[in-house]
């Protein structure tokens, strides 16, 4: 099996969705999950060699795609959370052909973007995914849905042009764009050089054209994490999608970001990042934190994950900081850089499950979702309560369960490289705890309301989902090795990179 | 000689005067044969190089151009007037063969009176011919017409005399040689001076075209596509003999930042007024009789032009643009004869939905306005490239600027000059008729007048070497006889 | 199949379609199709021959014309010129399509259209200046003539203004030609000759200004573009397609085959001006694009923009900077064909508005699926989304702007995410309302798509898509012209 069959598998799907005008809702919903479930186990089974399609040769452009182990875990993570997603989505009246076909596009563009080793490849896919994940928000989502969208987008293209634009300066003067080369030239120290030369007009050292250009695609990335300034767009889109929506813009198109900085950014940029790391740190920093403080003041039971997600991303920037920090020991930098590739991993698959609770909420209280409209399900729906309340513990990062490990291992990264960020973000962790806790108990806990006295508990399809779902939650949380054998040749790899051993 | 073949059938005209019936066609008929034998005449008359009298020269220059003039003559003959205009159309088609006449011998004339006659003859006839209608317009037409006329003939006779004077010698190659052998003087600036303005009103160039419009409009149909045509050709042929022949030395330049007095910066002077002066006073015109006496303006103008440069290629591509826009014009006066015709005046808006009542001649006008504008295919573009290159080409040497202000000037005036044509076309094609008017049927002829000068103006703008080449080259030979 | 097959048959069909007598004038859109199928077909032969022989001569066609002046009817095909063939027969082709339901006077119409695309074959193929500027002004009538009985809003002012500004470019551009000619010692007029010559600086200086502005007014350069939006809101869809799609990449290519290789000098002088007009072009395109009101206007002014990317990388003058004008000459080419075929043609036939608030009411996404799916795509398109053919052309470009201009990038940057912002924004107003009106289901249904429209709409994407996905065909027939003796000046072989 080639990459490409994993690749357009989806978009085959897409395709044929499309043209099959009399398809039923319902057929169409069943076709889509058959399909995302067998590109699922593509994604698991697909094996290691390269894709490659000559794009302008000359100019040493190609379309390169290889899937390693960290592509695999999140090729893996992909099918996972876009077959919840449909199957979550079965449940909408208003979700058809369009909505599913959209979705596998979006499928498509995303293993592309985890597996891409070239630039153009690279930036083709995560563009991709713009035009489906904004007509995903705007047509099936909620009242403010239009205008979410609208930033939604115009803040991610924002970000893309100048990392577009940033890049085609290194491919003037590096005369490539693939990863791997242009990481080996950061690594010997030659792309400063480069660009000092190229630009030799501007007078600019090439120390600071790097760090200019870093910014440039940094700004990129930080939209889409996001990154506290760049995230205004994120409350309003995940507020006004609908939940399965919500899904897949938590569960991965951040984790595209994620991808992208540990892969490109932090390779690439290697020659500049330690004057820089200082900046990206506090910036995490203040993600976390901000994150944390926005959650609290929220009443919208949508935007309070919402600012959660904000603020667990929070923690993987913070990861990347401490790594760009260049200081410390390799242990250090592999505990940082292993905790923010399971970080995203698990926050993946909890955001989602979260999500998709919260899309439980929402379909059966007829549209409500703030905090104040629930209370005492605990009596009605014990099933429900007892699945949500996992996946909230798992956010927390209840030892035991997925989020710790991430989580404890950012930290000892993070400590070993920077301490002073570190402190300030163990109160994020701490506002976590506040915030999630009371969402659980006002929604599950406390008098039953009238308004909830006939609900029904979850359907056996619920529970099936819920119960995957907490498996993935809980055996990498026992069993963490399960994923960092994927992600440990790739960590090594960028680790040699950063830091080669004497 | 080959014109006497014409003036024999002059006589049958005027006999044939008295005859009812279908006088009209007959006079059409007549002309048209006497025309076409005196051309028979010119393509089976030996070519010998010297004929008998010095006063004429069959030189290839004035074979190719009474050629010209008689093609010219005989679709100017095709186009009809308005038949309640002309009463005796007998007497009207006789004195057209006389202005031919007069016409063909000035082409071949060699000697500066006899030129002077001959010019005279031909501008009688269409003094005559401008009036004959007992209409007011008609009327102030011809007067005006002859009083221009008279004053030009007088300038041009005094220069005449002063060149006399000056060289001592009626010829024009005599005069060069005497111009040669001493130094510049005044008499002979002055007659050149003279020569010019009589030729310049005969060519319509400002100041010397108060005449134009009002004769364009006023005349009968056939009577302006002669003047427009045949006799702006043979204006422009004397104009080129006269000054190529007989003063290459008083040239003087034009050039920018080289500029020297002599007959060359006072064609260019003389060109930018008639350009701006026609197009712009064009632009304004809602008559499409006007219109076209501003365009014979303008496109003097651009004659003028390619005059200044002094060389034998410009002027090979001026005679070449002359005879383009001669049939140009012609072909549209015929265009807006049949209008006027149909619809009673020659106001543009008269024009309106010309595509749907007679398709054929919407698209002959199409064919004639896009020639005068200088839009290809048509031959009117070859013609103004031509005029404009060889303009550039033979004052601007080595990279100097040289006439590139008045081409420059030359080229944007006559893109604006698509702005009128257009005016007139845009109703052709995309406005509706408007009802109402009489539906005359078209006479054979007319389709004729028509349909050759389309033709021919399709053809030459497609092989414009067609023509180009052996005006060039006849020019060149004639250049190099002397 | 010679690439003069695309010339005869655009002239011959335009003369063939007349021939049908007034019963059977719906017969002329057939004879229409059939031609623009020959050219069309003709191009992509050509195009696949010189692929499949690079090293092979470059096909010739060299006869004397006018020799008394060095005029010759000399066309030559290479690689740049093919490509640029290819479109031409595209648009063609999708402008035929696109305008099967002409009902008033089909013949003329078909007549003028076919003129129109056999002389902007004329100029992609001529190697004389003289046949370059025949084939220039031979489309400058039909053009009028077209939007003037066909066309909509404004119809005579929009063409008046359209011609006029043509014509008045052209005759900047005879100017410069001429004083070429003559400088060049008046023996021929053929490109390679006048290139070759040595022009005195100081005439270079005013020379290449003049014969750049000559064809860069009808690529739409700012501030001379007013006439692009007006005309082609006035035009009827397939003049608008060939307007925006093929007669202003006239502009750009006579830029940058005649006035660039003939005066490289003046070129180094104004370079940094028409650089930063080309960014002020994108930009000042982009913003006004945001704020029209009308669908038509809204592309028009983002026509504007785009061809301002082809001046920004011929003001580069570098390799990567030309190869990726022509890239986005081609591509906007057929992305604008495509948007004035879908809001043209598909959109306004039915609902008889162009109004952004108007269409709202229309509700298209839920009424015509296929138009707003279409519309979707050629939106992304025109964005510069990767995948489709502009993202190609707009990194060749900013790579090409970056050795040169470093700075103007920014500018380029932030005209990119304006124009994402307003084709945006035309689209959600025209296929996605924010929520469908109240009389959504009272809305009248639309008639479906018919098959000519989807084959053009289908062509044109997929065009685009192929040159997005794997450009290096174009980019090989690129290279092979730019490697022209042409442009040796101004592209030093390394």
């Amino acid at each position: 099996m080639h990459p490409s069959h994993t690749i357009l598998f989806p978009l085959l799907g897409a395709v044929w969705l499309g043209c099959r005008t009399g398809m039923s809702r319902k057929g169409a919903g069943r076709f889509a999950l058959v399909w995302a479930l067998l590109s699922l186990l593509l994604a698991c089974g697909s094996p290691g060699e390269e894709w490659l399609l000559p794009w302008m040769p000359d100019a040493g452009m190609n379309l390169s795609f290889r899937v390693d182990g960290l592509s695999r875990l999140f090729l893996v993570l992909t099918g996972f959370v876009v077959s919840f997603a449909i199957a979550a989505s079965l449940r909408d009246e208003r979700a058809g052909r369009g909505h599913h076909a959209l979705v596998l596009v979006m499928q498509s563009a995303l293993f592309g973007v985890f597996t891409a080793r070239h630039f153009i490849p690279w930036f083709l896919c995560w563009e991709m995914t713009l035009i489906p994940s904004y007509l995903l928000i705007r047509l099936w989502g909620g009242a403010g849905a239009p205008k979410a969208a609208l930033r939604f987008f115009i803040m991610t293209l924002g970000g893309s042009a100048f990392l577009l634009v940033g890049f085609l300066a290194l491919q003037l003067s590096a005369g490539t764009m693939d990863f791997s080369e242009l990481g080996k030239l950061a690594a010997d120290k030659q792309l400063t050089a480069a660009l000092a030369k190229t630009f030799a007009a501007s007078g600019l050292s090439g120390h600071t054209l790097l760090s200019i250009i870093a910014l440039a695609v940094f700004l990129g990335f930080a939209v889409k994490l996001p990154v506290v300034p760049f995230h205004a767009w994120l409350p309003a889109a995940y507020a006004e999608a609908p939940a399965p929506v919500t899904m897949l813009l938590t569960g991965l198109l951040s984790k595209m970001a994620v991808y992208g900085l540990l892969v490109i950014f932090l390779p690439v940029f290697s020659e500049v990042l330690p004057a820089l790391a200082p900046l990206l740190g506090w910036l995490a920093a203040a993600t976390v934190l901000l994150g944390a403080l926005a959650a609290l003041a929220q009443t919208d039971l949508k935007r309070i994950l919402a600012y959660s997600s904000v603020n667990h991303l929070g923690y993987c920037a913070l990861a990347i900081a401490a790594a760009a920090a260049m200081q410390g020991d390799r242990s250090a930098l592999a505990a940082a850089l292993s905790g923010t590739v399971l970080q995203a991993f698990n926050h993946g698959v909890i955001a989602s499950t979260l999500f998709f609770g919260i899309g439980i909420l929402e379909s059966r209280g007829k549209g409500r979702r703030g905090l104040g409209d629930f209370g005492g399900l605990r009596a009605r729906t014990p099933v429900f309560c007892g699945f949500f309340g996992l996946a909230v513990f798992a956010s927390l990062g209840l030892p035991g369960l997925s989020g710790f490990i991430g989580e404890f291992l950012i930290f000892a990264g993070v400590f070993a490289l920077t301490p002073a960020m570190a402190v300030v973000s163990i109160l994020g962790l701490l506002l976590t705890a506040v915030f999630l806790l009371r969402m659980m108990r006002k929604v599950f806990w406390g008098p039953l309301k009238p308004s909830l006295a006939d609900w029904p508990d979850l359907t056996g399809f619920e529970r099936l989902l819920f119960g995957l779902a907490t498996a993935m939650i809980a055996i990498p949380g026992l069993f963490p090795q399960v994923l960092l054998r994927f992600a440990n040749p790739a960590i090594i790899e960028l680790l040699d990179l950063l830091r080669p051993t004497p | 000689m080959l014109v006497l073949a014409a003036l024999a059938m002059l006589g049958a005209a005027m006999a044939a005067d008295r005859k009812s019936g279908k006088p009209f066609s007959a006079g059409v008929g007549i002309a048209t044969f006497g025309i076409l034998l005196a051309a028979a005449a010119l393509l089976f008359a030996p070519p010998v190089a010297e004929t008998g009298t010095p006063l004429l020269a069959n030189d290839p220059l004035a074979r190719i151009f009474k050629a010209v003039v008689l093609g010219l003559g005989l679709f100017s003959v095709w186009v009809p007037p308005a038949r309640r205009e002309i009463e005796n159309p007998g007497e009207y088609y006789a004195l057209v063969l006389f202005a031919l006449t007069g016409l063909m011998l000035t082409v071949g004339s060699n000697h500066l009176l006899f030129l002077f006659v001959a010019l005279e003859l031909a501008s009688l006839s269409l003094y005559l011919l401008a009036g004959f209608p007992r209409t007011p317009r008609a009327a102030e037409a011809s007067l005006k017409y002859f009083l221009f006329g008279g004053v030009s003939a007088a300038f041009l006779l005094f220069g005449i005399s002063l060149l006399y004077g000056v060289s001592h010698s009626a010829t024009l190659s005599g005069v060069a040689q005497a111009l040669a052998a001493g130094r510049p003087s005044l008499p002979g600036m002055t007659g050149l001076a003279m020569v010019l303005a009589g030729l310049g009103f005969k060519l319509a160039a400002v100041p010397f075209h108060y005449w134009a419009p009002d004769v364009y409009q006023g005349a009968p149909a056939t009577t302006v596509a002669i003047v427009a045509a045949a006799s702006k050709a043979v204006g422009l042929l004397v104009l080129v003999r006269v000054l190529q022949i007989g003063f290459p030395l008083l040239a003087g330049c034009a050039a920018w930042g080289e500029m020297a007095a002599g007959w060359s910066l006072w064609l260019a002077v003389l060109a930018a007024a008639s350009m701006i002066a026609g197009n712009l006073l064009a632009l304004a015109q809602t008559g499409v009789r006007r219109l076209l006496a501003y365009s014979a303006i303008a496109n003097t103008g651009y004659l003028f032009v390619a005059l200044a440069a002094a060389g034998p290629k410009s002027a090979g591509a001026a005679l070449f643009y002359v005879v383009v826009y001669g049939l140009a014009t012609l072909g549209a006066l015929a265009v807006t004869a049949d209008v006027e015709r149909d619809r009673g005046d020659d106001r543009v808006c008269s024009f309106a939905g010309l595509i749907h009542r007679s398709p054929f001649q919407a698209v002959c006008l199409l064919v004639f306005l896009t020639s005068l504008a200088g839009v290809p295919p048509l031959a009117g573009f070859p013609g103004k490239f031509a005029l404009f290159s060889n303009a550039m080409a033979e004052s601007a040497t080595a990279g100097k600027p040289g006439l590139v202000w008045l081409v420059g000037l030359a080229a944007i005036l006559s893109a604006a000059s698509l702005y009128y044509y257009l005016a007139v076309l845009k109703r052709v094609f995309a406005r509706e008729s408007i009802t109402g008017g009489e539906r005359g049927t078209m006479p054979p002829v007319h389709a004729l007048a028509v349909a050759l000068p389309a033709a021919a103006l399709v053809v030459l703008g497609v092989f414009p070497a067609l023509l180009l080449e052996p005006l060039t080259r006849a020019l060149m030979d004639t250049l190099a006889g002397r | 199949m010679t690439p003069t097959w695309t010339i005869s048959s655009a002239f011959a069909g335009a003369l063939l379609v007349l021939l049908p007598p007034a019963r059977m004038a719906g017969s002329a859109r057939i004879i229409a199709l059939a031609a623009s199928l020959v050219g069309m077909i003709a191009a992509a032969l050509s195009c696949l021959a010189r692929l499949n022989h690079p090293d092979a001569p470059v096909w010739r066609f060299d006869a004397p014309w006018i020799p008394c002046m060095g005029i010759r009817f000399h066309l030559a095909a290479d690689g740049l010129s093919l490509t640029l063939l290819l479109l031409t027969g595209l648009i063609a082709v999708a402008g035929v399509l696109f305008s099967w339901n002409v009902e008033k006077r089909p013949r003329a119409f078909f007549a003028w259209f076919l003129t129109i695309i056999g002389g902007v074959y004329g100029v992609f193929l001529s190697r004389d200046a003289f046949l370059l500027f025949v084939c220039y002004e031979i489309v400058i009538l039909p053009k009028y003539m077209l939007i003037a009985i066909w066309g909509s809003t404004n119809r005579e002012y929009g063409a008046m203004k359209l011609t006029m500004y043509s014509i008045g470019a052209s005759a900047l551009i005879l100017i410069g030609l001429v004083a070429a000619y003559a400088a060049a010692g008046a023996t021929s007029f053929d490109l390679l000759h006048l290139a070759g010559a040595d022009y005195p600086a100081a005439m270079q200086a005013w020379a290449f200004p003049v014969l750049f502005l000559g064809f860069a007014v009808l690529a739409g350069m700012w501030p001379f573009h007013t006439w692009a939006p007006t005309g082609h809101v006035a035009a009827p869809t397939a003049a608008s397609m060939l307007l925006a799609g093929v007669v202003m990449k006239l502009g750009a290519f006579g830029a940058l085959c005649v006035a660039m290789p003939l005066f490289e000098q003046g070129l180094g002088l104004w370079k940094p001006l028409i650089a930063g007009l080309a960014v002020v072009g994108i930009v000042y395109g982009a913003l006004t694009a945001l704020a029209q009101k009308d669908l038509k206007f809204v592309i028009g002014y983002s026509s504007v923009s785009h061809m301002g990317f082809v001046l920004l990388g011929l003001a580069a003058a570098n390799h990567w900077g030309l190869r990726g004008a022509v890239l986005q000459m081609i591509s906007h080419g057929v992305i604008a064909g495509l948007l004035f075929g879908i809001a043209g043609r598909v959109v306004y036939e039915r609902t008889r508005t162009r109004d952004l608030a108007a269409l709202r009411g229309f509700d298209l996404w839920r009424s015509l699926p296929g138009a707003a799916v279409a519309f979707t795509l050629a939106t992304a398109a025109s964005m510069g989304l990767p995948g489709f053919s502009g993202f190609v052309a707009e990194i060749s470009v900013i790579v090409g702007l970056w050795k040169v201009y470093p700075w103007l990038t920014v500018g380029v940057a932030i005209g990119i995410i304006i124009t994402g912002a307003f084709s945006l924004r035309a689209l959600q107003k025209t296929c996605f309302p924010a929520r469908p009106p109240a009389d959504a289901a009272t809305a009248p249904p639309l008639p479906p798509l018919t098959w000519p429209e989807i084959s053009a709409i289908g062509l044109l994407l997929a065009v685009s898509l192929a040159i997005g996905i794997y450009p290096k065909p174009w980019v090989v027939l690129i290279d092979d012209g730019l490697r022209s003796p042409l442009f040796q000046s101004i592209l030093p072989l390394p």
